[in-house]
């Protein structure tokens, strides 16, 4: 899980989280153009996300982080005062996003391509210059009164 | 392979058209913005910043709070755009953060919508003195 403290989340998490998303979408991608059968890496992320959402602890790149890559030092902890909440909930978009891909993969491609791709590009958005449209979106539902968000 | 370069262009057609949606959502919003007012500490004539923020705000935390840091002896209103909807809406908050730079009168001069870095709410802050002073010397 991305919390330590209450009201702490370890960044250093999100951003493992954030490139393995990356670079999954991207052997999917480049691999499916040479050895088709490379998209199931597509509903398998899709897996991996919700999982992680609903059961942080099934949460399979964060917990590379927790379990290898933070206590070998190979990637440091950066603790903010932060929520977790917006955060599971973009990695929930995402892995939504990639379910309706996962369906269009193989009576239209391109389209379940694409998808996948904007998921990709988002959360590279995120890794490189820290702006997240599912916290976004997170706050305008919770200013809509949909969600009970932000207090 | 032509799958893949199809799905390349698609997904680059989109984010286009989000990166020009947001372009207008932005410069409509904040034409909107400029010019009002809020409430302003009596006696008070130094530009200041009003601050919309939120708890869902991650950048607001590791980006917007150490730029804003680093301007010295700039009052900083920070605003809950949750609990202080009414406010948020009337300068048509729909991101966080946004930061308005105010004149000591309370009249908003300039609107950033998402981060805004030190060096740009400086240069504002200075061009907000700048236009009191001008302001001053010919009242």
């Amino acid at each position: 899980m991305a919390t330590s403290p209450r009201g702490v989340v370890d960044h250093s998490a999100l951003k493992v989280n954030q490139t393995g998303i990356v670079a999954a979408v991207l052997v999917a991608f480049i691999g499916s153009a040479f050895f088709r059968p490379a998209l199931v890496l597509i509903p398998l992320l899709s897996v991996v996300l919700l999982l992680g959402t609903f059961a942080p602890n099934l949460a399979l790149f964060k917990q590379i982080y927790f379990k290898v890559l933070k206590p070998r030092g190979i990637v440091k902890p950066r603790l903010v005062q932060d929520r977790p909440e917006p955060h599971n909930f973009a990695q929930g978009m995402g892995g939504v996003v990639l379910a309706i891909a996962s369906l269009f993969l193989v009576p239209l491609p391109v389209v379940g391509l694409a998808l996948s791709l904007l998921v990709a590009v988002l959360a590279f958005i995120n890794v490189a210059f820290g702006y997240c449209l599912g916290c976004q979106i997170y706050y305008q539902l919770g200013r809509a009164g949909l969600i009970k968000a932000t207090r | 392979m032509s799958t893949q370069l199809w799905a390349l262009a698609a997904a680059g057609a989109v984010v286009l058209v989000a990166a020009g949606l947001e372009l207008w959502r932005s410069s409509h919003a904040r034409g909107r913005a400029l010019g009002l007012t809020a409430p302003t500490a009596a006696g008070d004539t130094e530009p200041y910043i009003l601050y919309f923020t939120g708890d869902s705000c991650s950048v607001c935390r590791t980006h917007q709070e150490p730029a804003l840091a680093k301007l010295v002896g700039v009052r900083i209103d920070k605003v809950d755009a949750i609990a202080e909807r009414e406010l948020a809406d009337r300068f048509h908050v729909y991101t966080l953060p946004t930061t308005v730079v105010m004149s000591g009168e309370g009249k908003s001069l300039q609107v950033n919508y998402g981060y805004a870095p030190a060096t740009k709410l400086e240069r504002q802050l200075s061009e907000a003195r700048r236009g009191e002073l001008r302001n001053a010397a010919t009242a």
